[in-house]
């Protein structure tokens, strides 16, 4: 019984340090990065966050987090064609991420209610990057 | 068989933890607009409130109340960079021989000659009814009891007055002679009595707590028309 015991310990130890590897899989840098700009970010100093991740996308132009967060940036800022084509370009390198979505949802909404966005518009790219049950 | 079973279990919610994905919630300056053209309304003037008559219960007020909201409202408006507003000794000394009543509100053509005469694009006007609710309430709590060596249950009676202001604010459109805005705002606050407090509550003035529902009622409306920034969530992902 004791062996068991000692057997699953030994088990859970692998896996959890396994598992830490796999959350810094790779692109160490790009994930400095993006942690270092969303500390900027939740101490509001936006220009700083952005430069942060234009440098991942330079290195990543791929990186779907990084296009994400960089709309949040921009939208914070006012720059909301920026910040709309971000979210877009994360919408379409991982459609099914939750967090884009609302995001880019949550912008087309505010831009409908100032009047800067129509609401055509807005249909028409809900239906092609959103899942109508969300 | 059970350590299988318990590897297979960890090793799934392992795996759950390294493919999700983190998400920090962060709070985002965004621009609401104003409710109304503010290139077309950008200069008003502010009129005397007026206290609704047939609503009756209202309080025992200072004549001149109605004038201090007004006053309030302008304040509120002259800080915002969209507008200009007539200011209060303009508007007094242009006001001299009028007796301003409820019958205003309706009254669209006096409206608009009076909006010619202040030469703006809007005229600020609005009605106030102010009224206090007494209910006797219960508050229940615990003590401690020496008798019995510990907490019992126990209440006590108190009576609660709540002072309510609906301030109803209209702003009409002097060119095009209608209103173009017309919001009533309620605003409440409560204070606990004992009967001895309550009865002296009853007598003792009541303009301040109205000044004070008014200024929030007032800020408000100017909130609701000049453009503002508010905070709303965005997710930053990990």
């Amino acid at each position: 019984m004791l062996r068991y015991r000692c057997l699953t310990a030994i088990t859970i130890l692998v896996f959890l340090t396994l598992s830490g590897c796999a959350v810094f899989r790779d692109t160490p840098q790009t994930d400095a990065y993006n942690r270092f700009a969303i500390r900027a970010a939740q101490a509001q100093l936006w220009n700083e966050a952005i430069f942060r991740w234009k440098q991942v996308i330079n290195i990543d132009p791929d990186d779907s987090k990084a296009h994400n967060n960089l709309g949040v940036a921009y939208e914070a800022v006012g720059n909301m064609d920026a910040a709309l084509t971000a979210y877009q370009r994360a919408a379409e390198l991982e459609p099914e991420n939750k967090y884009y979505r609302l995001n880019y949802r949550r912008c087309r909404i505010h831009l409908r209610r100032s009047g800067a966005d129509s609401k055509d518009t807005l249909q028409m790219e809900e239906d092609e990057f959103l899942s109508p049950e969300e | 068989m059970q350590m299988a079973k318990n590897i297979g279990l960890l090793f799934v919610m392992l795996m759950f933890c390294g493919c999700g994905s983190a998400a920090t919630r962060v709070s985002i300056p965004v621009k609401v607009e104003s409710e109304i053209d503010i290139n077309r309304y950008s200069n008003f003037a502010v009129l005397p409130f007026v206290p609704e008559k047939e609503a009756g219960r209202n309080e025992e007020l200072p004549e001149d109340i109605g004038e201090e909201i007004a006053s309030i409202l302008r304040s509120g408006l002259a800080r915002q960079k969209h507008f200009e507003v007539v200011s209060t000794q303009e508007t007094a000394r242009l006001l001299i021989g009028e007796t301003i009543g409820q019958e205003w509100l309706s009254d669209t053509e006096h409206l608009s000659q009076l909006g010619e005469y202040f030469e703006v694009k809007g005229i600020i006007i609005g009605s106030f009814h102010f009224y206090s609710d007494s209910r006797p309430r219960r508050y229940y709590g615990e003590r401690y009891s020496i008798q019995r060596q510990r907490y019992v249950m126990d209440y006590q009676d108190y009576m609660q007055k709540t002072y309510i202001l609906s301030l109803r604010v209209m702003i009409f459109d002097v060119e095009a002679e209608k209103v173009i805005w017309d919001e009533a705002y309620r605003r409440s606050t409560a204070e606990a009595h004992t009967i001895g407090s309550f009865i002296f509550s009853q007598a003792g003035p009541q303009a301040n707590t109205m000044r004070e529902l008014g200024k929030r009622a007032a800020m408000e409306f100017t909130r609701e028309i000049s453009p503002h920034y508010e905070r709303e969530d965005r997710y930053l992902v990990n």
